[in-house]
């Protein structure tokens, strides 16, 4: 009975049938390097690499990778994929790790280093790095990376920040405060755009992107030691005041409802694209995008401008980017790891896919990154602040994300939502302390 | 006369049922189409547009051609059929057993046997790992195949003695009494006679180990291993790196082995009924 | 449960009563030794971590009963509990009900050589067979708040405001739900399917000769006989979407605030958010709980067992 329903499987598969890679390939899907070299590195990345869906940035990286590994070769690389949601990938390589079965090297999302650092899983970068190196990185990124040792634990090469996106017909002048903000809004509105758009659901971005308002003002979202201190004092009233900006975009109809909805930044993009909207705010990856969605003589109405603050004075941004770690207890690997990072990543990958590089001295070395808009984008990163590096963050961006939804669709006072965000922060700090 | 006019009546209601729920299935379905279809320019139009104004095969053709893609489908393919005969070899007899054996506290054992299902997978993989990884069965198929059967077990297990449950004991009894040992029972007449509920069974099961993510995910780290449920997110692209098109074509792709082996399977079951029914 | 192997086996030392080798623990061994070796030793140590203070990221777990006592009085657990009860018994009526309609027209069809039954039950199942990711995007699409949305774009063609699907806390759940069936219909349509082909065709003779009209047929023939198999498929699609969160994930993240985070998402974010291993185990136990307290009320619906 199982023979014709596997025969039919069978002959479905064998229509999809592979062109099988050569054997002297030096770049495969799972491997990097020829079969038969003697050391072997398991290289975990994600599709920042031969493996983009984009078939230009997929070639650059191969050139990237072959180049590399004919620089070594006595090394392959068996390369491993990383799926989307960070959370799991983060508890599987935790749990690798404590097995024994990590990978010997790793992309590691920015914000997830802290945890690693915490977990003691992370082998040291420092000896491999010159020390000229470490100190081009910009300051927030040469914090990130570094453990509470003084050591370097990986290499933070790629990075991002939020900005305002505009449409200059309907909105000519850059709003440069919250006010501005609002008012370009209701502006907007009245021609008939759905008003200001921004991520607003249960959704890392949510966090990350609002949290600069609260930055802007001064305040700190965790203590040196980790310990979360939103929800007290000073900082308090500023994050109130943050959260409340938010709310009265949404009650005076600046933004629409949706936001509340709205955890996907392509979201922005279609509506820029459907032409309802004028103002998002965004990452500054985005810029690429519309310029391959909208037609020429629409994007020639969109600029972006730095995020507004409460006065024209307080300004900031969130940043973050990818790192390469190494797992291994193999120092030959470990160091290898850190070739890829410094060989690959630093530098040359930024070029191939116009990720921002985390040190000033990249900028003036690619002439990708000399034009005037990631100039501006290089400019805008000075005000840049990365999510902190405490392994409650997670949780305090969760509650964050709840608190808002509550908060944006009117369903609770924001003082009370607030509270209660910070009530569980800090049981999830007791915790995890 | 009667009869006719209300069976036409029948006919007509049957088939505006029909039509409703095809558009509450396909209406999604065409979406991801949609998607499938659009170069990188329109896939940022998102839902604005539903026709591509330049649609293209280009994203199929990627997929397609694409070693890495057609090994995840032959995992998922290997991981899923082997575990579905394995779940029914495991949950036949069982459900044999528990359909005609008197047995203390029989209910009792079926709710402790679902019990297995009702603890968060989600929760449960993390001790699972570990034990797994103890026991050196990571990396393996043998090791996901066996952590699928007994996932889909229980499910099986209640589906079929349901089944058996419908078919009238006498028949076991008459088969007895002319000799027949109990295992000849079991196969001659009840696996014969349950042929829609064994179907329904192993599609069910096919089809949860097909989808399944997280054991794999937990289990499985070579690429080379790696089934279609976790190899989807190769083509789920990140944030700065959208590729929602390559993603749509590859979920439509990776469904149709599942598609082919339903429709050959409808087949075989409408077969062995009006066998059935004729030797009946 | 982990005493499961035990009185099966101590069942097969009691003699069997009946004729022939019935030994139930030869025939429940295959399936006892794949629980047992594969399954079991993971299930016990969700208890035993449920009963520590055990987290992702730490070695050492100490025992306590403070992770039992701090999850179970958390304040959101009320409002999730909630949740997951609205968004649990919405999806098993919607699947049920629509999963037993499309069997019966199916199965009609078949008979009547209707035109397109093989379409609908092959889309139906394309539906739960696609993968999950997809689902998500293409709801997301569907329900879209922007004007262009997928479904606003319809209302506005038929001349009706757009509709706040997902960031409306009132409205949000059901559109989650109705994502859910989408997805989870076709396996109630197999299980339906199924179990209407084994009906004896017999019965519907003998009520066509009592002049039955189809109403009657299916209210005194079909149903009842079908009631042990909506039963355990009520059961099985309790159980699974209690632990399922596919939909609510994807469409929503459990929001906005916490209107649509159930149970199972609940715990997900407890494990990978908080890295709290021991609260996930005690609110998996929770969850346990329920199921079993539900299932039990179910089976006291299932038929007597008519064997003689």
């Amino acid at each position: 009975m199982l023979k014709l329903f596997a025969g039919a499987l069978a002959a479905g598969v064998a229509l999809l049938a592979p062109l099988v890679a050569s054997a002297d390939d030096l770049v495969t899907n799972n491997r990097i390097g020829l079969s038969n070299a003697p050391n072997k590195l398991v290289f975990r990345m994600t599709t920042d690499g031969p493996a983009n869906n984009m078939p230009e940035t997929a070639e650059g990286y191969k050139k990237l990778f072959e180049d590399f590994i004919k620089k070594h070769p006595d090394w392959q690389i068996e390369t491993q994929l990383m799926t989307g949601d960070i959370g799991q990938e983060q508890a599987r390589m935790l749990e690798q790790a404590k097995s024994g079965s990590a990978p010997d090297c790793a992309a590691v999302d920015s914000f997830v280093l802290p945890l690693f650092k915490k977990a003691g899983v992370l082998k040291s970068f420092s000896p491999y790095f010159k020390k000229e190196e470490v100190e081009q990185l910009f300051p927030f990124i040469r914090e990130g990376v570094t453990g509470s040792d003084g050591q370097i634990y990986a290499w933070w090469w790629s990075t991002d920040l939020r900005v305002l996106y505009r449409n200059k017909d309907i909105v000519p002048d850059a709003p440069q405060t919250w006010d501005d903000l609002k008012k370009a809004g209701l502006a907007s509105v009245k021609k008939g755009m759905e008003g200001i758009l921004f991520n607003g659901s249960r959704y890392e971005g949510t966090t990350f992107d609002w949290v600069a308002n609260f930055w802007a003002q001064g305040g700190d979202l965790v203590d040196k030691d980790g310990k979360p201190v939103f929800g007290e004092g000073d900082n308090k009233a500023k994050f109130v005041k943050a959260v409340n900006f938010y709310r009265d975009l949404v009650e005076s109809g600046a933004a629409p409802k949706r936001v509340a909805t709205i955890g996907n930044y392509d979201d922005f993009n279609a509506a820029a694209a459907a032409g309802t909207t004028a103002l998002f705010v965004g990452g500054n990856w985005q810029l690429g995008q519309l310029k391959s969605t909208l037609d020429a003589s629409e994007f020639a109405k969109w600029t972006f401008s730095p995020l507004p603050g409460p006065t024209q004075g307080e300004r900031s941004t969130g940043t973050g980017g990818w790192t390469v770690a190494s797992f291994s207890s193999d120092a030959k690997k470990v160091a290898f790891c850190a070739d890829i990072a410094r060989e690959v990543y630093m530098g040359p990958a930024n070029e191939v896919q116009g990720q921002l590089p985390t040190r000033a001295d990249l900028y003036g070395k690619y002439k990708v990154f000399s034009s005037p808009e990631n100039k501006a984008f290089g400019e805008a990163l000075q005000k840049g602040r990365a999510r902190p590096g405490a392994p409650v963050y997670p949780e305090i961006s969760n509650q964050i994300q709840i608190m808002m939804g509550k908060v944006l669709t009117g369903a609770e006072a924001t003082d009370k939502a607030v509270d209660e965000a910070f009530a569980a922060s800090m049981a999830a700090y007791q915790r995890l302390k | 006369m009667k009869s006719v006019t209300q069976a036409r009546i029948g006919d007509i209601f049957s088939y505006l049922f029909m039509a409703v729920m095809m558009l509450f299935f396909a209406w999604p379905l065409i979406w991801l189409l949609s998607l499938a279809l659009r170069s990188r320019k329109e896939i940022y139009l998102g839902v604005a547009r539903l026709i591509p104004h330049e649609p293209t095969l280009a994203n199929f053709q990627a997929i397609l051609s694409s070693s890495q893609f057609a090994s995840y489908l032959i995992n998922a393919l290997k991981l899923s059929t082997l575990s579905a005969i394995g779940c029914l070899i495991v949950a036949l007899p069982a459900a044999y057993a528990f359909s005609r054996f008197p047995m203390k506290g029989k209910g009792a054992w079926m709710m402790g046997l679902l019990s297995f299902q009702m603890i968060s997978p989600l929760v449960i993989m993390i001790p699972l790992y570990r034990y797994m990884a103890s026991i050196q069965m990571t990396e393996s198929h043998i090791g996901v195949t066996m952590v699928y059967i007994a996932l889909a077990v229980p499910t099986a297990t209640w589906i079929l003695k349901g089944f058996i449950d419908g078919i009238p004991a006498s028949l076991d009894e008459a088969a007895l009494i002319d000799g027949c040992s109990r295992f000849g029972v079991f196969w001659r007449i009840i696996v014969p006679l349950s042929t829609p509920g064994i179907a329904s069974a192993f599609i069910i099961t096919v089809i949860a180990g097909w989808s399944q993510f997280l054991v794999p995910f937990l289990l499985i780290t070579k690429d080379q291993l790696m089934p279609i449920g976790v190899g989807i997110f190769q083509y789920a692209g990140t944030q700065n790196d959208s590729s929602l098109q390559v993603l749509a074509a590859a979920c439509l792709v990776s469904v149709v082995p599942a598609i082919v082996a339903f429709l050959s399977l409808q087949r075989l079951i409408l077969g062995a009924m009006t066998a059935g029914a004729v030797k009946g | 449960m982990t005493a499961a192997a035990t009185p099966v086996a101590s069942a097969s030392a009691s003699p069997a009563k009946e004729s022939g080798q019935a030994r139930p623990a030869l025939w429940l061994l295959p399936l006892i030794l794949v629980l047992g070796l594969f399954y079991l030793y993971p299930v016990f140590d969700v208890f035993r971590y449920a009963f520590t203070d055990i987290t992702l990221l730490g070695k050492g777990e100490t025992y306590t009963f403070a992770s039992i006592v701090k999850t179970l009085t958390r304040p959101e657990l009320a409002e999730i509990l909630w949740v997951t009860f609205v968004f649990t018994g919405a999806s098993v009526l919607g699947q049920q009900v629509l999963g037993l309609a499309v069997a019966l027209v199916v199965v009609r069809g078949e008979q009547r050589r209707l035109f397109g039954t093989t379409i609908l039950r092959t889309t139906a199942l394309i539906a739960w067979v696609v993968p999950g990711v997809a689902g998500g995007i293409v709801w997301k699409m569907l329900f879209n708040g922007a004007p262009f949305g997928g479904l606003n774009s319809v209302l506005r063609l038929i001349g009706l405001a757009p509709v706040q699907w997902l960031s409306d806390p009132d409205t949000v759940m059901w559109s989650v739900v109705v994502a859910n069936v989408w997805r989870g219909t076709a396996f109630s349509m197999v299980v339906m399917y199924a179990a209407l082909k084994a009906i004896d065709p017999v019965l519907y003779e003998a009520a066509n000769v009592d002049g039955a009209n189809p109403w009657q047929r299916f209210w005194y023939v079909t149903l009842p006989q079908l009631r042990a198999a909506i039963m355990v498929n009520l059961i099985l699609i309790t159980i699974q979407t209690l632990n399922t969160f596919d939909a609510v994930i994807s469409l929503t993240g459990g929001g906005p605030g916490r209107a649509t985070e159930v149970l199972s998402l609940y715990t997900f974010n407890t494990v990978f958010r908080n890295y709290d291993l021991a609260a996930g185990s005690v609110l998996s136990l929770l969850m346990l709980a329920i199921s079993m307290g539900l299932a039990l009320i179910y089976a006291k619906f299932l038929p007597k067992e008519s064997r003689s």
